[in-house]
């Protein structure tokens, strides 16, 4: 016998309460970065019904991408398939009703038209790309939740409409590390040697709370987001939620 | 009138005493610390309690206070 609700692929998740559903079938969202943490966030955003995603990266995929990337494949790591396309085809098949839109190309070199984003996903490796990203999304006064990982350890920040920003968290260390990526396939980057270590389990949570805090943000939830960075250490089972204040000498307030 | 807090490296758990001029900064603690710790050159952030404080704020600024615990934390940035 069927089960109430189970020809209705959203079922479950109106169910929740919560969510709103509807928003977030009729949402358009930008996620920056398709390495491990953009291969689950995207992924993510599929199955919780997110009807389109512009994805950004201009990287290939590797072999030592395969330890914690669902899309990837040994045969696209031989092929050096751009990843934002193979991200793009893998979340496609996972859900009918998202459209991926591929950019195989630098954020700082994408010209993407900003009015019709209603989140922005920051899945990067590297500080100067995630501040584009921020001034951009602050710009456009589109939210943008911000991803990283180390090892087993990890962030998540989010930038509202109000308040600080990804640049008010960031001090000296930040800017001394500016234009190194903390993963390394191709590119003019300052190369970081040895790679960091990563591994899906943390990129997984990781993304898994970006995404919840975007599905909020999609549901009107906005108020029950992260206030304002999240740190996780999978080893010792801690979270922290530290508050921060907008720097009066940032850039990207008062606009 | 200088001050004296303590530093917990959030990776390891071990503490570090320093003195503080008012005019310190927290990047200033937080270059001294990952400098003590030998770690590697990367980013990281400095909280009190649930605070999050700002890199350029002097001791003063942020009401730093003796006896203080602050703590060092690796600001991960790999995607
Ligand atoms: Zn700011």
């Amino acid at each position: 016998m069927a089960q109430p609700g189970g020809d209705d692929r959203w079922d479950r998740s109106r169910r929740l309460g919560w969510i709103d559903v509807d928003s977030v079938l009729e949402s358009h969202c930008l996620v920056v970065g398709a390495g491990a943490l953009g291969n689950e966030t995207v992924k993510n955003l599929a199955l919780s019904g997110v009807g389109k995603v512009t994805l950004v990266d201009m990287d290939h995929v590797e072999l030592s991408n395969l330890n914690r990337c669902l899309f990837f494949s040994d045969r696209d790591a031989s092929g050096k398939a751009a990843k934002a396309d193979v991200v793009a085809q893998g979340a496609m098949r996972l859900s009918s009703h998202c459209e991926v839109l591929p950019f195989v190309s630098r954020i700082e070199e994408t010209d993407l038209d900003w009015t019709g984003f209603d989140v922005v996903f920051g899945c990067l490796d590297n500080i100067k790309a995630r501040l584009h990203l921020n001034s951009h999304s602050r710009h456009h006064r589109v939210p943008y939740v911000d991803a990283g990982t180390d090892g087993s350890r990890g962030k998540i920040q989010v930038v509202r409409r109000e308040g600080p920003c990804l640049q008010c968290s960031m001090n000296r260390s930040h800017y001394q590390v500016l234009e190194r990526r903390f993963s390394c396939t191709a590119g003019d980057f300052t190369y970081y040697e040895p790679p960091m270590a990563a591994e899906v389990t943390t990129t997984a949570t990781m993304a898994a709370m970006q995404v919840k805090e975007g599905l909020k943000i999609l549901s009107g939830r906005e108020d029950g987001c992260i206030r304002d960075v999240m740190f996780y250490d999978a080893m010792s089972n801690e979270s922290l939620v530290l508050e921060l204040d907008i720097d009066e000498d940032c850039p990207n307030h008062g606009m | 009138m200088t001050i004296e807090v303590t530093i917990r490296n959030a990776e390891n758990g071990s503490n570090l005493n320093m003195e503080l001029e008012p005019h310190t900064t927290i990047e200033d603690i937080i270059e001294g610390a990952a400098e003590f710790w030998h770690k590697e050159a990367g980013a990281y952030v400095l909280r009190r309690g649930k605070k999050l404080l700002k890199g350029q704020s002097t001791v003063m600024d942020a009401g730093l206070k003796n006896e203080d615990v602050l703590e060092l934390i690796p600001d991960p940035e790999g995607g």
